[in-house]
């Protein structure tokens, strides 16, 4: 599940990137863009996947 | 739904470890990086090359001192702490500035949803859900912890209402006006709602309270009883500051505080060497690290908050480590007489066992060479001159078995010794040349 949720988040991730960079003339669709790459960044630190995974990793090896 | 992130609350041990360890690294790069003070601090530290919580040991405390000496420098007013670019600061807070010039704190629209985040643990673990109508009886100011409280509040879903810009008797009258039914406040604060009330003649388990978290000073487990004894309510506890952020809050089983992790590592270290770990049921500092909070990252904080640390399990169901009990700042420690002396002991014998006392403060002053320790107390008003006598005979004994120390007890009339909104100071040390020593 935990996987599935951060898979979503990066696809947000990427589309807010396109549309921060889309809106560069455009302050008050860029700034929303940003607030939503905030929440991204606090969203990628409560789902810390590629660590886990990283120590399932060295579990097996 | 028991927890805010189930999945984060309940990780294992390992798991949790080898979290906070990447993260370590992650922010301890970044701080090198963006920061002044820490691309000075660290140009000798590899952050690759810290693989174990050993490893972490060997990084350099940093200190509230350096915070204010790097902000002397540009940009003004953040200096060299500041971890981003200053035209990203979207709220400037600062430290009360009780033991010197104040810090002032950056925050990015990023690092304050990150800090929001770490307070949804906080209340969500005291029981705020969205039925809750959240009383913050403060004006905030340019203080973190009720901005905290009140965005904190709104992302769970309460219904906040600022009680700033009333005096106390005015508050009162709103929380009954609008049926609050959740307040946070200090201690402090708390208990003079409670004594403001009965003066009203009306009885503050009359409000309708059903949750209150406390911060902003150490709270006693009396002190904490008593306010869920005057409240009919449950009451919690939480730490932090406004550098580190609030980093431990308490759960339902009310048996000390978790630990947020892995927002923040915590270390308790040895208050003599601060370097090793101290063990279960030890008193030690905290030494905290913020792993996510980039606008000002901190790296191994001295908080000079003295904690006793706690067990790893709870039976609550979160995984996160624990610490028993806040026993206060080392600021707060003194030397009377040769004996260690902390003013919350005082505090613990006053609210367990002498609910009468209203209010009292601690003096301390040297007379020649004898150090002399007074109480001035204020009892309920309804108590003669017999009963006087007994309460003050009482207090000294108790007060001698707990402290080892003898006090003078001194009666003061009702209403004459100073009411704290924040911070309560009621300790008082008159000597001269004393630091601790």
């Amino acid at each position: 599940m935990i996987e599935a949720m951060r898979k979503e988040i990066e696809m947000i991730e990427e589309s807010a990137e396109r549309l921060r960079r889309l809106a560069q003339d455009n302050p008050g669709i860029q700034k929303n863009a940003e607030a939503i790459l905030s929440f991204v960044y606090l969203l990628k630190f409560v789902t810390p996947v590629g660590v886990i995974d990283q120590l399932k990793d060295n579990q097996q090896n | 739904m028991h927890f805010w992130n189930p999945y984060l609350e309940t990780l294992a041990r390992k798991e949790l470890n080898k979290i906070e360890l990447s993260y370590f690294r992650t922010i301890l790069s970044y701080a090198k990086e963006r920061s002044i003070l820490y691309g000075e601090k660290l140009k000798n530290i590899d952050p690759g090359a810290i693989m174990t919580f050993d490893d972490i040991k060997k990084i350099p405390l940093t200190e509230k001192e350096e915070l204010r000496a790097y902000q002397d420098m540009d940009p003004y007013p953040y200096g060299g702490i500041l971890g981003c670019n200053i035209e990203e600061v979207t709220t400037f807070r600062q430290t009360s500035g009780t033991t010197g010039k104040p810090v002032y704190v950056p925050e990015t629209y990023e690092s304050w949803q990150w800090r929001i985040e770490a307070w949804c643990h906080i209340l969500y673990m005291a029981g705020f859900r969205p039925h809750h109508r959240v009383f913050l009886p403060f004006v905030y100011n340019v203080y973190v912890a009720f901005w905290e409280a009140h965005y904190a509040s709104e992302k769970v879903g309460c219904e906040l209402v600022p009680g700033g810009g009333l005096d106390t008797r005015g508050r009162i009258h709103k929380i009954l006006e609008i049926k609050a039914n959740a307040m946070m406040n200090t201690p402090t604060y708390g208990l003079h709602i409670a004594e403001e009330a009965r003066n009203m003649g009306i009885d503050p388990a009359s409000f309708g309270i059903e949750r209150m978290l406390c911060a902003g000073e150490p709270m006693s487990s009396a002190t904490r009883i008593r306010l869920e004894e005057l409240f009919r309510c449950h009451v919690f506890d939480h730490i932090g500051g406004t550098e580190p952020c609030a980093w431990a809050g308490m759960c339902e089983v009310k048996d000390g505080m978790h630990i947020i992790e892995p927002f923040f590592l915590v270390e308790i270290l040895d208050r003599e060497t601060l370097q090793k770990e101290v063990e279960e049921g030890e008193m030690g500092i905290a030494v905290v690290t913020p792993l996510g909070r980039r606008s000002f990252p901190l790296i191994r904080f001295n908080t000079k908050d003295l904690v006793i640390k706690g067990k790893e399990t709870c039976s609550c169901g979160r995984s996160s480590r624990k610490i028993k009990e806040v026993v206060g700042r080392t600021d707060d420690l003194r030397k009377i007489r040769g004996v260690l002396f902390s003013p919350k002991t005082v505090e613990e014998v006053i609210r367990h066992e002498f609910p009468e006392v209203v209010e009292y403060e601690i003096v301390v002053e040297r007379k020649g060479i004898m150090d002399e320790i007074t109480i001035r107390t204020e009892v309920a008003p309804d108590f003669n001159g017999k009963e006087l006598d007994q309460v003050k005979a009482r207090l000294r004994e108790n007060l001698k078995v707990k402290t080892n120390l003898s006090f003078h007890v001194q009666m003061e009339p009702p209403g004459s010794l100073p009411r704290y909104t924040l911070k309560a100071k009621r300790f008082k040390d008159k000597r001269e040349n004393d630091k601790n020593d």
